[in-house]
């Protein structure tokens, strides 16, 4: 029996292009090969947009050394086409059509895990792994995931928006908006990006113009939260459709009044250059600046598990998620702070810990893509009337 | 190939006659340029060259005359077509000419002059043989024993003649002990090794079926691993009590070791983890208690008898103790280590049917939530291969892993018989690629995992 053909998507119009590339070739493609079930197409989507396949694509050496751009001018780009399902063609005379059987995105930020991607996906009418169209545009802007939490009963810490009309317009009106409702420290994050990109800690007023300014340079929309300073920050993968399962809760090893920009999370081991704490744990990269799992009460745990799930439900979540939380240890209470619809290297260090391998995890994710199109397929969406014969 | 069988002319000749696809089947090493191996790929070119050239010349001439010699022109085309098939068998010759001209005689004058250095060394010198555990028992008594006396050992597993000889130029004279690992291939080896060093003390580590294609049976086997018995006392020759196929050969006043006791010492309050092996050793009012980095309840034995042995040559107790805590597993010989939350526990080294009871033991014996037992099954069983894996099967079974990985060979099949008449209900894969699953383990595995990977199975067995 013929292999189903696995288009593992990546790279894209991202401020996290990078760190899309390592998800697909570590997390995503290798275990999806390992599996033995799949033909794997790799599809890099490069920063100008143009999309290219090739198993020349499956080594990050192309990426690393910058061979990717000679090899890109030796390739005519991919064309999409919608023919009851997805083709890529590749041009040239020697181009060739691939149709894809499922679509794996592994992208992160915008045009890509922001719902984009998925709604192409939708209308290919192809399977595609993780969270659908509209949870995924709601998780990517944080804004909107506290807003319908919120709406949901689940406490967020609270927090101001702008737009980057509403700020040129008037920053000091914002700014006083701001200061009044809010208490230092803050953080000011674009509202759409992850990886830690273009966030800052402020910690007196004086700063947050500057702060607001360097989120600005990467998104239309901003978010302030105010920050919780005896805190605990943890974070949860989930997995499933209907039947959500937590990984394990994961704890950042950090000191309390510090954060972890980009730099930190992705290019010093996880380590915070000077003060970063040593330890064991914060050895390997984006995946080794946490305990796993948290080091919480009993209660603490059962209380952030609850809410992690609940979270994932009400924004309809599925595939995979990450929620990540705030708890207060003082008052004991939980915050959700964002969700992060498809998580870096899709958390597989987290997964390993919690008993699923690697290879277990991009099955089960494909399978859970596959359950959830089929759920679709059997739903009605063409209604016969006899609205034309009026005309 | 021939590098990778070390030049052993029926090894090389068996892997040429089994193998179907040659695209494939050098996959974990690559030629290292040795003057040997550069010298044979001249003969190599330099011969195919002049096979071509003359099939060539023959094709040619047969073609203008085909008249006259009608069918000379089919002598060249099979000239030029089969000189892969006669240089892959023409190149053991120059192997014969240089082993018979050149290296064995200077082998033997060699071998004859350690033999002299061996007679007149006036230390303890302790021959250690047996089918498998004999470079652990040597690292184990080396680690020991050199707590409190000058010991040399044998280096690595240089056990053949030759490694003697140039182990005998590096002794110093003044060793109290010297370690002499026995690495028996052929019938009659043993004997050879032991008129060449001399020892006054042997240890026999168990018999197992290895080396079956010259021993042909385990009985050939274990008659030349005991031929020890004739060259030092018996009071002296320490056996693997724990070694089934070596019962039937233990004479009465032979010592015997086992995880009940060694050398008038008892062994009792055995425990086994992850970690290693913890247990207490008495004699008399004398009494100890043992932690050793070695994994499993089988290395009970060899380290009570390493203890004991210490003792015995006058090494104080407390050094003994303290010798035993710092061994650990040997390179690839129940080494375990953590991948992504699990347990490996590395056993490739091991290559007969007893490292497969011992690991297959210790498999069951440890928790996990989830166990993986990973083999391509074992090589050199010759005309029993087919029962020993049907053996291996059965003894994966009783240890009842979750998932068995076995490797795409002739193995696979008898494995798969042993599992299914053992009742095994877990889930059975093959991978057709095994260097691609050893080096992506970590994308397999996952926290709470216990892997047991027994045995390796060379280019050369492909």
């Amino acid at each position: 029996m013929q292999k189903p053909t696995i288009g593992v998507f990546f790279g894209s119009r991202s401020t996290e292009h990078d760190v899309s590339i390592i998800t697909a070739l570590a997390a995503v493609i290798k275990p999806l090969e390992l599996s033995g079930k799949y033909t794997v197409v790799p599809v890099y989507i490069a920063k100008d947009g143009r999309w290219y396949s090739g198993d020349e694509l499956k080594d990050v050496a192309m990426y690393a050394t910058g061979k990717i751009e000679a090899w890109r001018r030796s390739r005519k780009p991919l064309s999409v086409c919608f023919d009851q399902g997805l083709v890529l063609r590749s041009g040239g005379l020697t181009g060739r059509s691939q149709r894809i059987d499922i679509a794996f995105p592994a992208l992160h930020g915008t045009h890509g895990e922001d719902g984009e991607m998925m709604g192409l996906f939708e209308l290919a009418g192809v399977p595609y792994v993780g969270c659908g169209t509209a949870a995924s545009a709601v998780a990517m802007d944080k804004v909107l995931t506290k807003l319908v939490v919120q709406s949901a009963g689940i406490p967020v810490t609270t927090f101001r928006h702008f737009s980057q009309h509403e700020f040129e317009t008037d920053p000091a009106d914002c700014i006083t908006k701001i200061n009044r409702g809010l208490h230092y420290p803050l953080f000011v994050k674009p509202a759409h990006l992850g990886s830690s990109i273009g966030i800052t800690r402020v910690v007196d007023p004086k700063h947050l113009q500057d702060a607001i300014e360097v989120a600005l340079h990467y998104d239309d929309k901003v978010i302030i939260e105010e920050g919780v300073s005896d805190l605990t920050e943890v974070t949860l993968p989930i997995l499933g459709n209907d039947q959500p399962q937590p990984a394990l809760l994961e704890q950042p090893l950090r000191k309390p009044d510090d954060f972890f920009d980009f730099d930190t999370k992705y290019m010093n081991g996880g380590k915070k250059t000077a003060a970063a704490d040593q330890s064991e744990a914060g050895q390997k990269g984006a995946q080794g600046y946490s305990q796993i799992p948290a080091e919480l009460s009993d209660e603490l745990t059962k209380k952030a598990l609850d809410i992690g799930l609940r979270v994932y439900t009400v924004l309809g979540c599925s595939g995979t998620a990450r929620v990540d939380m705030l708890i207060d240890n003082k008052t004991g209470a939980v915050y959700c702070n964002e969700v992060n619809p498809l998580p870096g290297s899709l958390y597989e260090h987290n997964w390993s810990q919690a008993g699923i391998s690697d290879i277990e995890l991009v099955t089960r994710l494909v399978d859970l893509a596959i359950e959830r199109h089929e759920q679709r397929a059997k739903r009605e969406t063409v209604f016969a009337t006899n609205f034309l014969q009026q005309f | 190939m021939l590098q990778s069988t070390e030049y052993q002319v029926g090894d090389y000749m068996r892997w040429y006659w089994r193998t179907t696809n040659f695209a494939t089947v050098m996959q974990r090493r690559q030629l290292k340029a040795t003057r040997v191996a550069r010298a044979l790929c001249w003969v190599l070119r330099l011969g195919m060259l002049a096979q071509l050239v003359v099939g060539v010349w023959l094709l040619i001439m047969g073609i203008r005359d085909m008249h006259t010699m009608p069918g000379l022109w089919l002598c060249g085309l099979a000239v030029v077509l089969l000189y892969p098939l006669v240089w892959a068998h023409l190149i053991v010759v120059p192997l014969f000419l240089g082993r018979w001209l050149v290296i064995e005689p200077r082998q033997r004058r060699v071998i004859k002059r350690s033999a002299e250095l061996f007679a007149n060394h006036p230390g303890v010198r302790i021959a250690i043989a047996g089918s498998y555990g004999k470079t652990s028992m040597k690292e184990l008594l080396h680690t020991v024993l050199g707590a409190g006396l000058k010991v040399a050992a044998s280096p690595a597993n240089k056990n053949v003649a030759i490694s003697h000889a140039r182990f005998a130029d590096s002794l110093e004279g003044d060793e109290d002990v010297i370690l002499i690992e026995f690495g028996e291939g052929a019938p009659g080896d043993i004997t050879r090794f032991a008129h060449q060093t001399r020892p006054t003390h042997g240890v026999i580590t168990g018999v197992a079926a290895a080396h079956l294609n010259t021993y042909k049976t385990l009985s050939a086997a274990a008659l030349d691993i005991f031929s020890l018995a004739r060259a030092v006392p018996h009071e002296h020759l320490y056996v693997n009590g724990e070694s089934e196929a070596a019962r039937e050969y233990i004479a009465e006043d032979m010592q015997v070791y086992n995880n009940l006791g060694a050398l008038g010492w008892r062994v009792g309050k055995v425990n086994v983890s992850l970690q290693g092996v913890h247990f207490v050793l008495s004699k008399g009012n004398r009494r100890h208690e043992l932690r050793s980095g070695l994994l499993g309840r089988h290395q009970v034995g060899p380290l009570a008898f390493a203890a004991a042995l210490a003792m015995e040559l006058g090494i104080d107790d407390n050094k003994v103790v303290e010798a035993i805590s710092t061994t650990k597993a040997y390179e690839h010989r129940m080494q375990a280590y953590q991948l992504r939350g699990a347990w490996v526990i590395d056993d490739t080294y091991n290559g007969n049917l007893e490292g497969v009871k011992a690991g297959t033991r210790l498999l069951a014996e440890l928790p996990a939530t989830r166990k993986w037992y990973v083999t391509p099954g074992l090589v050199d069983q010759g005309s029993e291969s087919a029962d020993i894996h049907r053996q291996v099967g059965s003894l994966i079974a009783a240890a009842k892993p979750d998932i068995v990985v076995l490797m795409r060979n002739s193995a696979e099949a008898h494995i798969r018989r042993g599992l299914e008449a053992a009742g095994f209900a877990g889930e059975v894969r093959t991978q057709d690629e095994p260097l691609e699953f050893y080096r992506n383990l970590a994308h397999h595995v996952a926290g709470g995992d216990l892997v047991l990977m027994q045995n390796d199975w060379t280019d050369n067995y492909a």
